[in-house]
């Protein structure tokens, strides 16, 4: 846009260089306002360090985990269990949900489960699965893995029952197996679907596994903050949600959006994926 | 039913069709029934076979009995209303505060662009991960876990109006004002309905993650709760009490999403014509 306009006097070529700029550097500003408010409360309060430590003691925190190692052994041990379980959530939610959206009848009849399950999925199970899993690895995946299924499974199972049969008969007639027209068809037809379910799913299982690892595992970055919590340090505690968050937005914007991107771009599908501005 | 006493011919049942309805009715009962039943069956079988210990495995009918006596003595009853209680805290105020916020971020692309990554960031870090520090805050009180709460469901709420303020086409906005309508008139005429759907979408999310931030942060807290009763119970080894606080989890969830929320975004459809997708 800015090619085809002919700048017609300096003072606007100024201002649309000016906007252009604030555009740009505004996401950063609600950040920039907390951190102000966190100085201003810690020089008008004058709180303790364990209710609200100095911005420059969360810096070190996070400085120290980093140096010491421990940060990196419980990221990868987070992120080792939500790449178990949402795998395991995918492939079974996936595959379930092409049983139930190609066949109605079984679909009436599991839904008031799914329906039901579904609402108590993730951590309504934690009490359960400590008595039976005990505490560690199995009991965070399978957590995860409740929480990511039953959103991909609903979603690959209304992807697949949104699939037009036409198209599904026109590849049969044109002499396609069944085989050939689930994946060749069905599947591509249902991918946005899928994705979109997996996005969701990743954001449920993340918050799972986070709340898991707080009271179930001895390791991982929930394990982290509540020992922490103990010996009341709120600079590792912030430091850690801080990098939660982090973690967290990274994923979706460089994992999940660009292979949903992709794939609706690729098979010419709109899916209610964010429109980009 | 008047209708069809009043033709109907002498010696005939005069409530037949009324009788079919009451029968499809049971039949649909039935059919929603019929999956929970084989569950339970099932469950039953592997109980009586597996000869389990009390502290892994009840039957079926121990977590009847013990959810009546609950029931009957007035425990379950206190239990859900307090969860109850911080669930409709929460959305209340999440609602009455989330949504102006939403509405006044979204009426500016700048302010609008600047929040965006910002409640992104808040979302990744779920409400369940600030716990320990707002613990060290407010101690082990209903205050705690209503804060974790509000914080969960006030961000996809915000969000969300956001999304919808932003998506109304400015003509409609243009073409009220261009008659005369005030600022009040184009909020109740043009903003509320156009990003209601929206909203509703937002909160049914926002009650998808509060609900079990609910329940993790009163495993926690341990301060009366549904949380409480089931994690509780793991302490002591009560199989039939956390498996009869998940059924009553489950229930109670379903009961708030159709009764409540489902209504609420099916009016707005109708009201408003908006479909989803």
């Amino acid at each position: 846009m800015s090619v085809l306009t002919v700048p017609t006097g300096r003072p606007r070529h100024k201002v649309r260089l000016l906007n252009r700029l604030a555009w740009f550097l505004v996401p950063a500003a609600p950040f920039l306002i907390v951190l102000a408010l966190w100085a201003l409360a810690g020089e008008i309060f004058k709180p303790s360090r364990q209710t609200l430590p100095p911005i420059g003691d969360v810096v070190a925190a996070i400085y120290e985990l980093a140096v010491s190692g421990q940060l990196a052994t419980n990221v990868a041990a987070s992120l080792y269990r939500l790449l178990l379980g949402s795998l395991l959530g995918l492939v079974t939610g996936v595959i379930g949900g092409f049983i139930v959206g190609l066949n109605r009848k079984i679909a009436e009849t599991l839904n008031p489960v799914v329906v039901f399950f579904n609402a108590i999925s993730g951590i309504v199970w934690l009490p359960l699965m400590i008595t039976w899993l005990g505490i560690g690895t199995a009991l965070a995946v399978f957590l995860i893995w409740n929480t990511v299924f039953f959103i991909v499974f609903q979603n690959t199972a209304l992807g697949v029952q949104l699939v037009s049969e036409v198209y599904e008969q026109g590849v049969r007639s044109l002499g396609g197996s069944r085989w050939e027209t689930l994946r060749s068809v069905t599947l591509p037809g249902a991918l946005p679907y899928i994705l979109t379910g997996m996005r969701t799913g990743l954001g449920f299982g993340w918050r799972a596994l986070i709340a898991a690892e707080l009271v179930g595992a001895a390791s991982g970055l929930g394990t982290m903050i509540f020992d922490a919590a103990e010996f009341h340090r709120s600079d590792i505690i912030i430091a850690g949600c801080l990098i939660i968050g982090t973690i967290s937005i990274a994923m979706d914007r460089w994992l999940l959006l660009p292979i949903e991107r992709r794939t609706v771009q690729r098979w010419g599908l709109v899916a209610d994926a964010e429109k980009e501005r | 039913m008047s209708l069809a006493s009043a033709s109907g011919a002498p010696g005939r049942p005069v409530g037949l069709p009324s009788g079919w309805a009451v029968a499809a009715r049971q039949l649909r009962a039935v059919k929603i029934l019929f999956p929970f039943l084989v569950l339970i069956a099932i469950w039953w079988a592997i109980d009586a076979a597996g000869n389990f210990s009390d502290r892994v495995l009840v039957s079926p009918k121990r977590v009847f009995d013990t959810v009546i006596m609950l029931i009957s003595h007035g425990v379950l009853a206190e239990y859900v209303s307090t969860s109850l209680k911080i669930i409709g805290i929460a959305s209340f105020i999440s609602i009455v505060v989330g949504v102006p916020i939403g509405f006044a971020v979204g009426a500016n692309r700048y302010a609008a662009r600047s929040l965006e990554g910002f409640l992104r960031f808040l979302q990744g870090v779920s409400g369940i991960a600030w716990l320990p520090l707002v613990i060290i805050w407010f101690g082990f009180t209903h205050t705690t876990t209503l804060a974790i709460v509000i914080y969960t469901l006030i961000v996809p709420i915000i969000f969300n109006t956001m999304v919808g303020a932003r998506a109304i086409p400015e003509q409609y906005e243009l073409a009220l004002r261009s008659l005369g309508a005030g600022r009040l008139r184009l909020i109740t005429d043009v903003y509320l309905p156009g990003a209601l759907p929206s909203i509703v979408v937002g909160l049914r999310l926002g009650m998808g993650y509060g609900w079990r931030a609910l329940i993790a942060a009163e495993m926690l807290v341990r301060q009366g709760g549904l949380g409480d009763l089931i994690f509780g119970a793991r302490t002591s080894g009560q199989i039939d009490r956390i498996i009869g606080g998940m059924i009553v989890i489950g229930a109670l969830y379903l009961l708030i999403d159709r009764l409540l929320v489902q209504p609420i975004e099916n009016l707005t459809i109708a009201r408003w014509g908006v479909l989803r997708k």
